[in-house]
C-alpha cells in the first residue's frame, strides 16, 4: 500500500461526491415522472463535472502539503468552499440556474434565497465541508493507507 | 568460513543468547488483550470520540435544513 499515494488520495477525494450524485438523480427521476419544470439536467453539469475533480485534486494537495502544514484535514476541507461555490454559482449564473434578484437569489427557478440567508448558505457549507471531510474523507484516507 | 567457524558461531550465539525454558507458554491467554488492540486502532472513528463543537455544527446544519428546505438542493449543488 505504499505506492501510487497521489492516486490513492484523488479516490479518496472523490468519494463523497460520487455517493451523492445518485441522489441528485433522483431529482431528474422525479422530474421525469411529476413534470417539474426546473432544468436537473444542467444544474447536474457542476456536480458531476467539477465539484468530483476538485475534491480529488484538494485531497492530493493536502497529501502532499499536510507535512510542511500539518494543518487538519477538517479545516483544509472547510477552505474548499472558497473556491467551490464561486464558481458553481458563476456557472449556474450562466446556465441560467441562479437569477438574480431584488430581494435576493432565486436557484433552479424554484429555490428562492433572500439576501440575508446567503452567509449563514455560506457558514453551513463551510461547517458541512468541515465535517464531512474530518469525517469521511479522513477516513477514507486512513482506510487507504495516506493518513 | 569453513565448518569449524560456523560451529564455533553456533556455540557463541548459544552462550550469549538466555535459555528458553521448556514451559514458555503465557501465564494468560494474549488473544482476547490483542483483539481488544485492533479494535482500538481501527481506522473508524468512535461517535464518543466527537467533540462538542462537531455535534454543535451539525445541529446547526440540521437545523438549517429544517427551518429552509430550500437550503437543501442549494448545499447539494455543491457535494
Amino acid at each position: 500500500m505504499n505506492t501510487h499515494p497521489y492516486l490513492r488520495a484523488y479516490l479518496a477525494g472523490i468519494f463523497v461526491p460520487t455517493f451523492v450524485l445518485p441522489l441528485l438523480l433522483t431529482f431528474v427521476v422525479v422530474r421525469l415522472v411529476f413534470q417539474v419544470p426546473i432544468p436537473v439536467e444542467q444544474a447536474l453539469i457542476f456536480p458531476m463535472a467539477c465539484v468530483p475533480l476538485l475534491w480529488g485534486l484538494w485531497n492530493m494537495l493536502w497529501l502532499w502539503s499536510s507535512p510542511r502544514t500539518h494543518m487538519p484535514i477538517g479545516l483544509h476541507g472547510a477552505v474548499l468552499p472558497l473556491l467551490l461555490m464561486p464558481m458553481g454559482a458563476l456557472l449556474a449564473t450562466s446556465a441560467g440556474l441562479l437569477e438574480i434578484g431584488a430581494r435576493g437569489v432565486t436557484w433552479f427557478h424554484a429555490c428562492q434565497v433572500p439576501y440575508a440567508l446567503i452567509v449563514p448558505l455560506f457558514l453551513a457549507a463551510l461547517a458541512g465541508y468541515y465535517l464531512v471531510w474530518k469525517y469521511v474523507v479522513g477516513f477514507v484516507n486512513r482506510a487507504l493507507g495516506i493518513a | 568460513m569453513n565448518a569449524h567457524d560456523e560451529d564455533r558461531i553456533k556455540q557463541v550465539l548459544k552462550r550469549s543468547l538466555p535459555q528458553v525454558e521448556d514451559e514458555a507458554e503465557p501465564v494468560r491467554d494474549l488473544w482476547p488483550a490483542m483483539l481488544r488492540r485492533l479494535d482500538a486502532s481501527s481506522v473508524a472513528p468512535s461517535l464518543s470520540l466527537v467533540p462538542w463543537f462537531d455535534w454543535a455544527l451539525l445541529a446547526g446544519l440540521a437545523g438549517l435544513a429544517a427551518f429552509f428546505p430550500a437550503s437543501i438542493p442549494v448545499l447539494l449543488y455543491y457535494l
